[in-house]
């Protein structure tokens, strides 16, 4: 019902883009459904519905002089008005050769796992519940922890439709889940304030209620009496939140929209080294029931594996139908919305847990947070704020703060020098826990 | 967008079960975007967005619902869903509301225009790109955009007042690369406001953001790797003000301090900064970015004192928080569209002129950087640990001014650093309007504005060995 729903709105309004001068047009329309809670110690805060949908197409006009389109008003007289707005507007834009629809579609639609049951069926007295018991582990867990910012649950379904003019059609449906907690600790003198959250596709892949709620209070008390380390240059471990953000990075200077104007540090040098031989980056799209699957991306084009980065040397890069073309290279179906986007970007996995890398490294530092998002992708400069532990003789010797981990881009892949095995598919860009053999590290 | 017999039906259908207060918040939201690349129009978009969002508050807790389909039916579903919250309260007596219409006069007003056609935006991208790659033969790529949006707010309160709110929003902004020496460098500039695009007509022409982008990126270019470890540090006037935004601004919105999360919960009247350092936030600065003629909420936009010579004098609260801690509201309850729930914000932060001279403060700097823009920051509540990074910085020693460094990421804890200011200089201004703050994921525009002013110690996150 939905699906149909979804498909005939794509369809419409490709129809009328057509009938408008549009000499090729293609409209993704998306259904959703969320719920929301939120909860704080024994109350609920927070309940929130939502039911939104959305038409974002795109309009090409002799020349490839494409606009683009986003609306949620489906009614036809309204998009009508716009479609032919957007037409207008592509009429201004340059002639460029290489603007138009994808050579091919995807021709079949696998069933990849992405919808659950349980989480569209799921009772809104569930996901009050869920909420609650965070709240209560997180207050059975450790004395200290006496406050909280909310522990969340939300579940949604949402169904993607794709419809272009040269007859491709296509849908799909996922379902996610999700849930984090917040605690707030206090040992009389500071308060402490620490986040951890995880999502899934499939309720029965959801890390539980007391799983959440202890990792968050454990990285909320563990920081107590953090010091300030020394300015220094040591081995960095990050542990796989922050190594994920890492990996945003390196997503970022891959992407082909990035490559072609210049702003990445990875211009122009496909099937050079550019990471050491630990370093094997994949994208990959169809791998059932994760978060970054999908069976088509955003242009209708088959998603597929790439390998990226091999032992360190650098495949290709992820393109759409368009910078691939400019570059003269074939998509890889990462086409996403407005721009290029992961499917499921990853660093291969070693062996062996984070314990064990930590027990491998003499004297270093492990960051378990970082904030800031100074990094410079044209020349690869990397600076970040962090906490975390000071490692001495293979332990975890104290809590440290207030201090920052730079390098450039290409010297921290160059230096990783050792990965864990605990990568865990919770988001779209996922890494293992890996160790960078040298950074500088700058505290006191 | 909707009739007022609709407003009052969807306020006394959302208090059925009781609640404290509803509102009802109806957004209409239309803009234009043009991207310049390779010579050429490249992009171009367009956003037609509506919805409404329904409010139910009892106590700490809220309801929300929104739609954006606005049939009446659809509304009504969305109200009953919103009241859900309100469930399992005491039974009270449902009420009957009746909103009217209430006159706001925002400080941007006179400066509205309607759209301008195509050709004018491209024309302004198009010079944007000549004038960056005129600037100097190094430059290898220029990125310019326009943005042009028109955000319409309804809100209806069951307090009876049902306000309107128009807010323009341009943006004119540019990415320049560089490469000279085998080394990249990039720079960014963008300015805009609450006005329409007439302001690069004259005020700000399009060359001047083309050469500042392109200046940068060139300073960067020759820039060698910044410091590491503490050092004494200028914060450059305008877009310093990102320290202010980080360092204290985030720790004084409401729902932290009615929460107890922030540091700074119960300590209004005390001691937060040195006696140097006063902040205001202030909603009604024509033409700025986070200027709103009534807040998400209905709450008129207002100047609020934040810090005065260093004593905390009082946070920046939205309604629920305010009712709950006994206060008013200030005008600080923003939302990025009807799809969320409003929040305490920000919206032009910025700190008045001191009486240091800006050659004194450099010339009294023994060995530090000179941070002149920021690229943003990031701020940890409850212990105030924060980042701001640096996108334009310089070596100084012995007072002066040595070379350019690499991006770097500051560090520091907001009131170590606030009582660390040891000198405010006389030349306050704001930062070029192109800041957005995020905060529980949703986007809403600011401005920042600040004083050179000088910290004795903070740590600079470069490579470089001290």
């Amino acid at each position: 019902m939905r699906d149909d729903e979804a498909i005939n709105a794509a369809r419409e309004a490709v129809a009328i883009a057509m009938k408008q001068g549009a000499v090729a047009a293609e409209a993704v329309a998306s259904l959703g459904s969320r719920f929301s809670v939120e909860a704080r110690q024994t109350t609920v805060t927070k309940l929130e519905r939502s039911i939104g949908k959305s038409l974002s197409l795109r309009v090409f006009v002799e020349g490839g002089r494409k606009a683009a389109l986003s609306t949620a008003d489906f009614s036809h007289d309204s998009l009508r008005g716009a479609i032919a707005r957007a037409v207008a507007q592509a009429a201004v834009v340059g002639a460029d050769p290489h603007a138009g629809l994808p050579d091919q579609t995807a021709d079949s639609i696998p069933d990849l796992g992405l919808f659950d049951d349980a989480i569209a069926a799921r009772d809104d007295a569930a996901g009050i519940d869920d909420v609650l018991e965070m709240e209560r582990e997180l207050r059975a867990s450790d004395a200290r922890i006496d406050n909280s910012n909310g522990s969340h649950y939300a579940g949604g379904v949402s169904t993607h439709a794709l419809a272009n003019s040269n007859g491709f059609s296509g849908v799909y449906s996922t379902t996610r889940a999700s849930r984090s907690a917040s605690p707030v600790a206090s040992d009389g003198e500071h308060k402490r304030t620490a986040h951890y959250g995880t999502a899934a596709r499939r309720l029965d892949e959801l890390e539980s209620n007391a799983s959440v709620a202890r990792m968050a209070a454990r990285r909320t008390v563990e920081m107590f009496g953090a010091g300030r380390p020394a300015t220094m240059r040591v081995p960095v471990i990050f542990e796989r939140d922050v190594a994920a953000a890492v990996l945003s990075d390196v997503f970022s200077a891959v992407s082909a929209a990035n490559v072609a104007v210049g702003n990445s540090w990875l211009s122009g040098r496909l099937d050079e080294r550019i990471g050491s031989d630990a370093v094997t980056i994949v994208d990959d799209g169809r791998s059932a029931g994760r978060l970054g699957s999908s069976p088509f991306d955003s242009e209708g084009v088959a998603t597929r594996r790439t390998v990226v980065v091999e032992r360190g040397i650098l495949r290709t890069f992820l393109y759409d139908t368009y910078y691939a073309r400019r570059l003269g290279a074939a998509t890889t179906g990462n086409a996403s919305g407005s721009g290029i986007g992961p499917n499921n970007f990853y660093l291969e996995p070693g062996s062996g847990s984070l314990d064990d890398l930590i027990a491998s490294t003499g004297r270093g530092v492990l960051v378990l947070d970082t904030i800031g998002f100074a990094t410079e992708h044209a020349t690869g400069t990397f600076s970040r704020g962090a906490r975390g532990f000071c490692i001495e003789g293979g332990e975890l010797v104290g809590p440290i703060e207030e201090f920052t981990i730079a390098a450039s881009l290409p010297d921290m892949l160059a230096g990783i020098d050792a990965a864990a095995g605990d990568l865990h598919f919770d988001a779209s860009i996922v890494a293992p826990s890996f160790r960078v053999a040298q950074m500088q590290v700058s505290g006191i | 967008m909707i009739d007022i017999d609709l407003f009052s039906q969807l306020l006394s259908r959302a208090l059925r079960n009781g609640g404290d207060y509803a509102d009802v918040f109806a957004e209409r939201r239309d803009a234009l975007a043009y991207r310049f690349q390779d010579g050429r129009v490249h992009e171009s978009g367009l956003s037609v967005t509506q919805g409404v969002g329904i409010r139910v508050v009892v106590g700490e807790a809220a309801g929300y619902a929104f739609s954006d389909d606005l049939s009446t039916q659809a509304l009504m579903e969305a109200a009953d869903t919103a009241a859900h919250i309100a469930r399992n309260g005491p039974a009270r007596s449902a009420r009957t509301i009746r909103v009217g219409e209430v006159a706001v006069n925002a400080p941007y007003r006179k400066s509205q225009t309607n759209r301008a056609d195509v050709a004018r935006y491209v024309a302004l991208i198009e010079r944007v790109d000549v004038a960056a790659r005129a600037f100097d033969p190094r430059v290898v790529a220029v990125n310019a955009h326009v943005t042009d949006e028109l955000q319409e707010v309804w809100i209806a309160g069951s307090d009876g007042a049902l306000v309107y709110d128009r807010r323009p929003l341009v943006t004119l902004g540019a990415q320049v690369i560089t490469v000279g020496n085998g080394e990249r460098g990039a720079g960014y500039c963008a300015d805009g406001g609450r006005i329409s695009i007439s302001f690069f007509d004259d005020v700000r022409t399009p060359e001047s953001i083309a050469c500042e982008a392109a200046r940068v990126s060139i300073v960067n270019v020759e820039a060698i790797a910044a410091p590491a470890g503490e050092m004494e540090m200028i914060v450059g006037a305008g877009s310093g003000g990102v320290l202010l935004h980080e360092a204290l601004g985030h720790g004084l919105e409401s729902d932290f301090n009615r929460r107890g999360v922030s540091l700074y919960s119960g300590r209004v009247g005390q001691r937060v900064a040195s006696e140097l350092v006063t902040i205001y936030d202030d909603g009604n600065l024509a033409e700025e970015r986070g200027s709103i003629g009534v807040d998400d909420e209905g709450v008129a936009g207002q100047h609020k004192v934040l810090v005065e010579n260093g004593v905390l004098r009082g946070y920046m609260q939205d309604r629920l928080n305010a009712r709950l801690m006994g206060v008013g509201p200030t005008g600080s309850g923003r939302r990025q569209s009807f799809r969320s729930m409003p929040q305490p914000r920000m919206c032009n932060t910025y700190m008045p002129d001191g009486a240091s001279s800006v050659d004194e403060i450099l010339a009294s700097t023994k060995r530090g950087i000179y941070a002149k823009s920021f690229g943003g920051g990031q701020v940890e509540i409850s212990k105030g640990d924060f980042v701001f990074m640096v996108s334009e910085g310089y070596l100084v020693e012995n007072g002066k001014i040595v070379a350019p460094i690499k991006h770097a990421t500051i560090v520091g804890n907001g009131p170590e650093a606030m009582t660390n200011v040891v000198a405010v200089g006389n030349d306050s201004r704001f930062a070029p309007r192109h800041y957005t703050c995020g905060k529980g994921g949703q986007n809403v525009p600011v401005g920042v504005g600040m004083p050179t002013i000088k910290i004795s110690a903070i740590t600079v996150g470069g490579t470089r060995d001290a």
